[in-house]
């Protein structure tokens, strides 16, 4: 088929506003009369409160208004569990824990009310290791519950115990992985406008979720959802980092702003935004494995304990999308997974990009290599021998079926483009001395299930409306993040409508337009938005080309709209412009609205077994990285990454090598240099200065590789793309780094001392 | 909440009025690094009452050679060191070590002076200055003085600068014929980042191939960047042919260690400082045979 | 607080501000100036969101005084635009998709331009290097490389 608007690498179409600096981010806006306000946070990781004087503060001048918990109408939320604290009542469970908030006529003057604020605390033993956390005599970190568990999942099949008696070889493993903080360049910025257009509560903010945090605000203040009105702007980058922190935000900002009546806005510094904000979950995993001598996968038992910090959050979700994929994308008979999610007091963790993937990833993927070794096998060989094809089963029981596994494809294309066959045994072969610079390639693949799986409500909707001149608004209730997805929803909307792109204007998502479409994550945007869109436009279409068929007295499927003109199909003749069309349309009375709305295909879960249906579909993907290992330092030089991707279809290809590229990078700091370090739950890395975030400088040469099955269930056969770039570069380069080296590294990330050493080091002493 | 009044010099002259007259006083000049203390509320700020710009003094913005020496102004930027053709071409070990600093924007703006007087143990341009013997002027208000830069560093963050003092000049003698430098240093990443560790190597090659007059200071590695005369010892005296490099690095790593005593980093440190030095020797090992 | 009174161009035009002593040029512009495009990402020239160029360089917005800047120049991202026409750079970066977010890309495009101010044909390695205190989380850079290659052939 012959696309004219998908399938093209078209310009974003916010690229202009963004690159001559007339976008505008939240922290850019101003009301009139608006008010800044500060918030002050806790000093210990664990503390009960006994009294906050805030006396003095309130007598600063400037100062508008102050809040502790008491002033918060429902003080706890949560999409999951509620018992995330608006401000801390009476402990603070973590370091970022905000105690109170001032509104105040300057930031500055904000700020310094906040010195006039006397914490009386009792410090508090806390917990800081999620295995701790897990005993059964641990201290609590949330005393009204019985344990520190948030959430365990479980997976089984077959008998893993029958599995490890067939196998010739057993292997056991333990990874761990660290924190992350999303790093988006934009703090978190947050407006609250009080009583205008009929809203209680207007709030702008950089929210990567309106919904979410139209619930949470709603149920803050406890009014209904229609009082609070959310307008996304554009947002300074988000990779699933700005959901739970807006809320608590834009729920303070709104309290003050009904206190005192009039706007608040609400910026973070740096230092304040990685604080508070959660974090990418650290595990400990325990993998065990038996093969086959030849290689063939017969049982895997998998443990993986995940740090919840001081709240639920995300982690009963993002643990169970660990438990769906642990196994990575290997056919096995005997399987015994078991995901858990602990409380502690160090800072929450969440949803971040890749979502309780990269970590799993990480640890399969490093085993299948470990495994490969002690066989004598090339990585490569062991894993083909393993994977997935077209209707295969997965742990979950699941039966490939629907679409294309291309698993083997895109192994072959990325060790195809980069020469990993060869370079593997010259590497393999380098007789270099200690102290050298040596090489290595590595390789790791994944399977990832589209959108939310079972974890939620899969459906998302959008509004398309043709202006009677012919131009065309389109909306949807998924966000823009800054990952193109106004630019390939207008693409979209203008493929299946048979008009130019040029048309298309996507408006800004607001809560009170948008239909609630959930969250924009999962990498659901493309592939759940679009055929929303779609489903809108065709129905539009079907309208317009009804009108035609009884003008012209022709059978409605005659008509085509291709081009921007309505054609008759067979004699290939136009019939009439589309502005002229709906020109008809509206004279005519006809509605040139309409509604779309698509559901997931359906799904289903057996929580006491871990067995169903997860997702309705699949993407693969395979990246190897080449790397240059200094032994003489520790030093990884990243040169090159090979990422192929099946994307089901590229939309727009270069908006799907920015993913590429994007993913490739944050795949790399996660793998290489990357670590929010924490002592006793405080947090030692606070801006980035000392959280390294991977420079232009350090970029490899990255080649990108797109890989299009069409999936009958994507708009025009798209998919995914967002996080299946990030979820497995850093297994790759461990991969790598082992074979330059000879030694295999466990922990993430493969820093200058643990690449040395094999541990690392921090003040406190030697780790891991 | 750091509150301090701006004062801005546009002579030389006012701003040693300004030192002599108030109390509290911290210079500020290109602001890399002091206006990163202020937004950090660092503990590391003494008292301010008052910043006094000088970055506006045109006089302290030099470089050029007096006889057998490079003077430079402590207004000159890392940028300015890695480009002006007298520093590339006199103290190429200094233009070097500039490139490893910070990010463009940081080089554009940080000046010579403000990375000596910020004292930083892991400061980029210390080793290099301090093996190429660089001294610096002190100028008050009715003189001055003028010490080496190893006797005005005085400990981690801090110089031996009175109150009234500004410094107004670096000065750096011109290595003879016959000497040899490198740089080598070691971050987590490419581009702005702090040393985990560096080194600066000035050293001698003689007619006879034998190391004179070593200079070996490293960076991050010591709480302040001094030299280690240990290490200069037993490379002074030595053929180039027949020196045992990986001996020379085993000593580097004792003398480091004997200075610091074990912490929390030795693990690493020790055998990496030995490399570093290992490989800057071998470097100039290389350099000179070239040069046959 | 003292105000110190100082003159110089933003833009092309001569503004005369008063300036507390914290004030840094970063919120004169974005405050005094209302010229937000410049963005603040750490406030302390880690991030390269806050760049502009200052007299011919590329610098942090947020590592300078205003008060320090009597007689300069600067030009922020809004300058960048002459009567409603992109700059080339400007119109590389929408071609080439090397913008996601757009948060950094304010300060990418300032030390792009600097660059090429002084060096119109860098290499891929120079143009790493001028850009190399600008960080970006979505891009992973290569589009915006290219996009500066694109203009600088």
């Amino acid at each position: 088929m012959k696309y004219h608007q998908v399938n093209k690498s078209v310009n974003r179409v916010d690229a202009y506003e963004k690159v001559t600096g007339k976008a505008k981010f939240a922290a850019d806006l101003s009301f009139p009369d608006m008010l800044y306000a500060k918030v002050l946070r806790s000093r210990y990781p664990h503390a009960k409160i006994n009294k906050i004087e805030i006396k003095r503060a309130l007598t600063f001048p400037e100062v508008k208004a102050l809040l502790t918990a008491t002033d918060i109408p429902n003080n706890e939320f949560g999409v999951i569990i509620q018992n995330q604290q608006v401000l801390a009542k009476e402990y603070v469970y973590y370091i970022g824990d905000g105690i109170a908030v001032v509104a105040a006529e300057t930031e500055e003057a904000a700020e310094r009310a906040l010195e006039l604020i006397e914490v009386d605390y009792k410090e508090l033993p806390g917990i800081y290791d999620p295995e701790e956390a897990s005993k059964e005599k641990a201290l609590r970190v949330h005393p009204e519950l019985k344990d520190n568990q948030v959430i365990h999942h479980l997976l089984r099949k077959g008998n893993v115990n029958d599995g490890f008696t067939k196998s010739d070889i057993i292997l056991e493993r333990e990874y761990s992985t660290q924190f992350i903080e999303h790093s988006y360049i934009e703090p978190e910025a947050i407006v609250a406008v009080p009583y205008d257009d009929n809203h209680l509560i207007t709030i702008y903010g950089s929210i990567q979720n309106p919904f979410s945090c139209q619930n949470a605000v709603a149920s803050v203040l406890m009014v209904s959802l229609n009082k609070v009105r959310i307008i996304q702007n554009h947002i300074g980058g988000s990779f699933g980092g700005k959901d739970e922190v807006m809320s608590a935000m834009a729920a303070r900002a709104s309290v003050l702003a009904l206190k005192t009546k009039r706007p608040i806005k609400m910026v973070n510094s740096r230092y304040e935004s990685i604080l508070e904000s959660y974090k990418r979950h650290p595990y400990k995993m325990k993998y065990k494995i038996g093969a086959s001598r030849e290689g063939k996968l017969l049982g895997m038992e998998i443990q993986c304990i995940a740090d919840s910090g001081a709240y639920a959050c995300q982690t009963p979700f993002v643990t169970w999308r660990s438990v769906v994929q642990a196994t990575g994308p290997y056919s096995l008979s005997n399987v015994k997974t078991d995901t858990y999610g602990y409380y502690t007091n160090n800072v929450y963790t969440g949803a971040m990009r890749g979502y309780g993937t990269p970590q799993t990833i990480f640890a399969q993927e490093s085993l299948m290599d470990e495994l490969a070794g002690e066989l004598n096998m090339n990585p490569a060989e062991i894993r083909l021998k393993n994977i997935y094809h077209n209707n295969s089963i997965t742990a979950s029981g699941q039966k490939l079926d629907n679409h294309e596994v291309s698993l083997e494809e895109v192994i072959e294309k990325a060790a195809k483009e980069s020469g990993y066959y060869k370079k593997y045994e010259l590497y393999k072969n380098n007789k270099s001395k200690p102290g050298d610079i040596k090489r290595g390639i590595g390789m790791a693949i994944s399977f990832r299930g589209c959108s939310l799986g079972a974890e939620a409500v899969d459906a998302a909707g959008a509004i398309v409306a043709i202006q009677k001149d012919g131009s065309i608004l389109i909306s949807s209730g998924l966000a823009e993040n800054g990952q193109g997805l106004k630019t390939v929803l207008s693409q979209i909307a203008a493929e299946e409508l048979g008009v130019d792109m040029k048309r298309v204007i996507y408006q800004e998502l607001d809560t009170s337009i948008s239909p609630d479409s959930g969250s924009t994550v999962a990498s659901r945007g493309t592939i759940l938005g679009g055929n929303a869109i779609k489903e809108a436009v065709v129905k539009l279409k079907s309208m317009l080309l009804e009108m035609m068929a009884k003008k012209y007295k022709m059978r409605k499927d005659y008509i085509i709209i291709q081009d921007d003109y309505l054609i008759d199909r067979k004699t290939e003749k136009k019939l009439l412009s589309f502005e002229e069309t709906v020109s008809l349309a509206y004279q005519e009375g006809l509605c040139l609205s309409a509604f779309g709305w698509y559901k997931a295909p359906d799904i289903s879960w057996n929580e006491e077994t871990g067995q169903g249906r997860p997702y309705f579909t699949y993407v693969y993907g395979c990246q190897i990285a080449e790397v240059e290992v200094d032994t003489g330092t520790g030093k990884v030089d990243l040169l090159k990454m090979t990422a192929a991707h099946d994307v089901g279809r590229a939309i727009n290809p270069a908006c799907l090598k920015g993913q590429i590229y994007g993913g490739v990078m944050m795949g790399m700091g996660y793998g290489l240099m990357e670590e929010l370090e924490t002592d006793k739950g405080y947090i030692k890395n606070a801006n980035f200065d000392e959280y390294l975030i991977p420079t232009i400088k350090d970029m490899p040469e990255i080649n990108p590789i797109i890989v299009e099955n069409p999936d009958p269930n994507g708009p025009f056969g798209a998919k995914s793309i967002g996080e299946p770039t990030l979820e497995i570069g850093a297994a790759a380069i461990a991969n790598a780094v082992a074979q330059a080296t000879g030694k295999r590294i466990r922990h993430l990330p493969l820093n200058l001392e643990r690449v040395l050493l094999g541990y690392s080091l921090s003040k406190g002493g030697r780790k891991k | 909440m750091i509150d301090y009044d701006f004062l801005s010099a546009s002579g030389l002259e006012e701003a040693l009025n300004y030192l002599y007259k108030l109390n509290q006083v911290k210079v500020i000049a290109g602001g890399t690094d002091i206006l990163v203390n202020i937004h950090n509320k660092s503990k590391r700020l003494p008292e301010i009452s008052y910043l006094l710009d000088i970055s506006n003094i045109g006089t302290l913005n030099f470089i050029r050679q007096v006889d057998h020496y490079v003077e430079i102004g402590p207004l000159v930027t890392h940028s300015g060191l890695m480009h002006e053709p007298l520093v590339k071409e006199k103290l190429p070990l200094l233009s070097c070590a500039a490139h490893y600093i910070g990010s463009t924007q940081i080089r554009n703006r940080g000046t010579i002076g403000g990375n000596i007087c910020n004292a930083s143990p892991a400061a980029d341009l210390l080793p290099p200055l301090i093996a190429l013997r660089a001294e610096v002027e002190l100028t008050y208000r009715k003189g001055k003085r003028v010490l080496s830069l190893e006797e005005f560093l005085a400990g981690p963050y801090k110089t031996k600068i009175q109150i009234n003092e500004l410094l107004t000049k670096i000065r750096i003698p011109l290595p003879g014929d016959g000497y040899y430098t490198d740089f080598q240093k070691i971050g987590r990443r490419k581009a702005l980042s702090i040393s985990r560790l560096n080194l600066a190597v000035v050293v001698k090659i003689d007619e006879e191939n034998i190391f004179r007059d070593a200079r070996i200071v490293p960076g991050s590695a010591t709480p302040y960047p001094q030299s280690l005369p240990g290490v200069e010892r037993a490379v002074n005296g030595q053929s180039i042919h027949k020196i045992n490099i990986e001996e020379i690095g085993r000593i580097m790593s004792e003398e480091v260690v004997s200075v610091t005593g074990i912490r929390w980093s030795t693990p690493y440190k020790k055998p990496v400082i030995s490399t570093l030095v290992q490989r800057a020797l071998k470097e100039v090992i290389k350099e000179k045979s070239k040069n046959e | 607080m003292n105000k110190t009174k100082v003159t110089f161009k933003v833009n092309r035009k001569q503004v005369f501000l008063e300036v507390g002593p914290k004030e840094r040029l970063i919120d004169t512009l974005r405050n005094q100036l209302k010229l937000t495009g410049t963005k603040e990402g750490c406030g302390i020239g880690e991030c390269g969101a806050c760049t502009v160029i200052l007299n011919g360089e590329a610098v942090h917005s947020c590592l300078i005084l205003t008060g320090q800047l009597e007689g300069s120049e600067v030009l922020t991202v809004e300058g960048l635009e002459i009567k409603g026409k992109p700059d080339p750079l400007q119109q590389a970066f929408i071609d080439c998709n090397a913008v996601q977010c757009g948060f950094c890309t304010p300060g990418m495009l300032m030390s792009a331009k600097a660059l090429l101010m002084h060096n119109p044909h860098p290499t891929r390695e120079e143009i790493k290097t001028a850009l190399e205190g600008n960080l970006c989380r979505c891009t992973g850079y290569e589009q915006i490389i290219e996009a500066i290659e694109s203009v600088a052939k």
